[in-house]
């Protein structure tokens, strides 16, 4: 689309449709229309005037409003406070003075534990340390017992177990030996067999394969 | 196979009567059981007789004539493998040169130049 289309000359200025409008005037609906018509309730605004405020009144009067504050939250003068803080620090000062350094709660502390011997801290720590190794040994002691019993009750178990297959076994062996012998004590099969009887066992093979698909 | 039957064709395969030929060629060549057909085609090679070599050259559907391969290729394997070939060649000429079947004397004729090769 070229822009002679729109109606437009090059000459011409079109009204910026974003551009804000700030003239004195305060009816924001001046400008608006409905198909022509102004709209009714844009003569409310009309007589309406804004106050022509200075602005260093406006400052002057803030900060005014502002010490007014500050000085109603001051509960204590501060002459008051400068005494309080200048009365602690000489009590403290008193205190300090007359008071030893070694009756200080730390300093008497520390003297308490550099004055005790060496050896009795080992001692002391040896006997801690005892004491834990006995709770751990007497620990590890159940755990051991506990151990042996799974132990022993695993063995009874496989001795159960052991005893199972091993008659399994027998009873297999009895069986294949059992057959192994049936086999043998029958008819061998050899070059000096007749010639009737292996067309014979032939056939009843034959037989027995047949039943055996059959079945 | 069974451990019984094949027991049995070795027993028959020593036997030098015609007898165990015709009970070899009964139940052993019509068996369905082609590793039985199998076993006893290699028994009657073994035989190296006119009558056992008869049966696994001249008959359709036996021998080198089965319609399983590997029955025809044992007992081709079996032939070739014999140290007197004497016989077996006499039977693949009388076949080649007499049979009513095509395909008996092309095979017959394969074997004989396999012979000719080994």
């Amino acid at each position: 689309m070229r822009i002679n289309n729109v109606g437009l000359t090059p000459n011409q200025k079109s009204a910026n449709p974003f551009k804000t409008s700030r003239n004195s005037t305060t009816n924001p609906f001046q400008n608006v229309n409905f198909e022509g018509n102004t709209l009714q309730f844009a003569d409310v605004f009309e007589g309406f005037q804004p106050k022509n405020t200075s602005k260093l009144k406006m400052i002057t009067s803030s900060v005014a409003g502002s010490m007014t504050k500050l000085r109603n939250s001051i509960t204590e003068p501060i002459v008051n406070f400068v005494k309080r803080i200048g009365e602690g620090l000489s009590n403290a000062w008193t205190y300090a003075k007359n008071k030893n350094v070694s009756d200080l709660a730390g300093v008497k502390a520390i003297n308490e534990v550099m004055s005790t011997d060496i050896v009795d801290i080992g001692k002391g720590l040896s006997n801690s340390i005892s004491d834990l190794g006995k709770g751990i040994s007497e620990k590890m002691s159940f755990l051991n017992t506990d151990v042996s019993d799974i132990g022993k009750g695993i063995s009874k178990k496989m001795s159960f177990l052991n005893t199972d297959v091993t008659d399994i076994g027998k009873g297999l062996a009895g069986k294949w030996n059992a057959l192994i012998s049936k086999v043998h004590s029958g008819n061998k099969i050899t070059k000096d067999t007749s010639v009737e009887d292996l067309k014979a066992m032939w056939q009843n093979e034959i037989k027995l394969a047949e039943e055996k698909e059959a079945a | 196979m069974n451990k019984n039957v094949a027991e049995i064709i070795d027993a028959l395969a020593a036997h030098q009567d015609n007898a165990s030929i015709e009970v070899l060629e009964e139940l052993g060549t019509n068996s369905p059981d082609n590793e039985v057909r199998e076993y006893t085609s290699r028994a009657l090679v073994r035989k190296n007789v006119h009558d056992s070599l008869k049966i696994v050259i001249v008959n359709q559907g036996k021998g080198i004539n089965d319609l399983s391969p590997a029955v025809a290729m044992s007992t081709i394997n079996e032939i070739l493998s014999l140290k007197d070939k004497a016989e077996v060649i006499k039977i693949l000429d009388d076949t080649i040169n007499m049979h009513s079947d095509e395909s008996v004397r092309e095979n017959a004729r394969s074997v004989k130049s396999l012979l000719a090769l080994s």
